[in-house]
């Protein structure tokens, strides 16, 4: 087929491709599954690391009074805050460890979903899918960092922080929407906006 | 507007709705507490099929056996993967009727799956923490997603077989 024609177009005598199954798409993702995981393990310092950037980027436009600065450690941002401890270590300042994997095990799934799919334009898919689950992730740290300083802390911390009840509250929302929610379900919802030729033809074979 | 953003934004406004009104006390208190324990003492009347060392308590799973339990909580519960899949199915083009034959369906389908989670963790918790933790936080977090997105793929084609849905339908 040259570069220049449409996709679609076929000569006469080839077969026409075949329509997806359910049963065989999810076979293949599957299959995908744990090449994506372990893909996405390994390299996750380098996957993470605009993550990271993201954090640092609203930390400083947001919370610069509260984030003094943030560290990556493989997949792990440590924010070090401008909030003292406590009795315990009154010279001393807080830090919160937050594991990002937590909120980024999207990708490998929207990788698994992207290869099972196979369309001609996968890589394209799988870049955009990335693009925009980083952003996801971000809400995911950043909203664990602010559950722990406003409330998981105890409240001599708390107090430092100066958020208000309504903002706390706010905060517990982000928590669990960016924890129960979001890592899990934009993948998802990226792949099914991506692939609607893909979900238009499991349907189709079905209703032959 | 075009059948997929719609499509798109009547799903995360129900999304966001469902789960607003999920963290609410009251729904908290009478619905995701007893449904959670109900997922506990059903995990552990399917495991004291084959383990006799099994008790619950609340959203406690342990055995007699050593000092292992789990509790089971948020995300866990299948609540939050149940809200996905409704307020998808509500938000594409169907009959009423078919929604709600999906939702109830396709919700026992996702509770299904998540006791699977649920005792599958419970053993391999005993087995070997480091592999309870991936599979637990990252693996069957992606598995239960993966079946709310086939249970509604399959309830799609279904409902499309059924009546004749206008062309934009299809979130192509």
């Amino acid at each position: 087929m040259a570069r220049s024609e449409p996709m679609t177009t076929q000569t006469a005598d080839a077969p026409a491709p075949r329509a997806p199954t359910v049963a065989g798409f999810t076979l293949r993702v599957l299959a995908w599954l744990p090449i994506a995981f372990a893909v996405w393990y390994f390299a996750a310092p380098v996957l993470l690391s605009p993550v990271v950037l993201l954090l640092r980027g609203v930390a400083w436009l947001g919370f610069a009074d509260l984030v003094r600065g943030i560290e990556q450690s493989a997949a792990i941002a440590t924010f070090v805050t401008a909030l003292r401890p406590g009795d315990i270590a009154p010279r001393g300042v807080l830090t919160v460890d937050i594991n990002l994997l937590l909120y980024a095990f999207g990708m490998p799934l929207f990788a698994a979903l992207t290869f099972a799919a196979h369309e001609a334009d996968w890589k394209r898919h799988l870049a955009l899918g990335y693009v925009v689950l980083l952003p996801c992730a971000a809400w995911g740290g950043l909203a664990d960092f602010l559950k722990n300083v406003a409330i998981t802390a105890g409240p001599a911390v708390a107090a430092q922080t100066g958020f208000s009840a309504w903002q706390r509250e706010a905060i517990a929302f982000a928590f669990q929407f960016g924890s129960l929610i979001l890592p899990a379900v934009a993948p998802a919802v990226l792949w099914v906006a991506l692939h609607g030729r893909f979900v238009a033809a499991l349907r189709h074979r079905e209703r032959k | 507007m075009t059948a997929m953003p719609r499509f798109l934004l009547v799903f995360v406004g129900l999304l966001a709705l469902a789960f607003g009104l999920e963290l609410t006390p009251w729904a908290q208190a009478f619905l995701v507490t007893p449904w959670t324990d109900g997922v506990a003492r059903v995990s552990g009347a399917l495991m004291r099929m084959f383990d006799a060392s099994i008790t619950t308590t609340g959203n406690v799973i342990a055995t007699t056996r050593s000092a292992f339990a789990v509790a089971i909580e948020a995300g866990c519960n299948g609540v939050e993967a149940t809200l996905v899949l409704a307020a998808a199915m509500l938000a594409f083009p169907a009959t009423w009727r078919h929604r709600l034959a999906g939702i109830v369906v396709g919700a026992a389908a996702v509770q299904l799956l998540n006791v699977v989670r649920v005792v599958s963790l419970f053993y391999l918790g005993q087995w070997n923490q480091q592999v309870f933790e991936w599979a637990h936080l990252y693996v069957w977090q992606a598995l239960i997603m993966l079946d709310v997105l086939i249970v509604w793929v399959i309830w799609v084609r279904i409902a499309g077989r059924h009546e004749s849905l206008p062309d934009d339908a299809q979130p192509a």
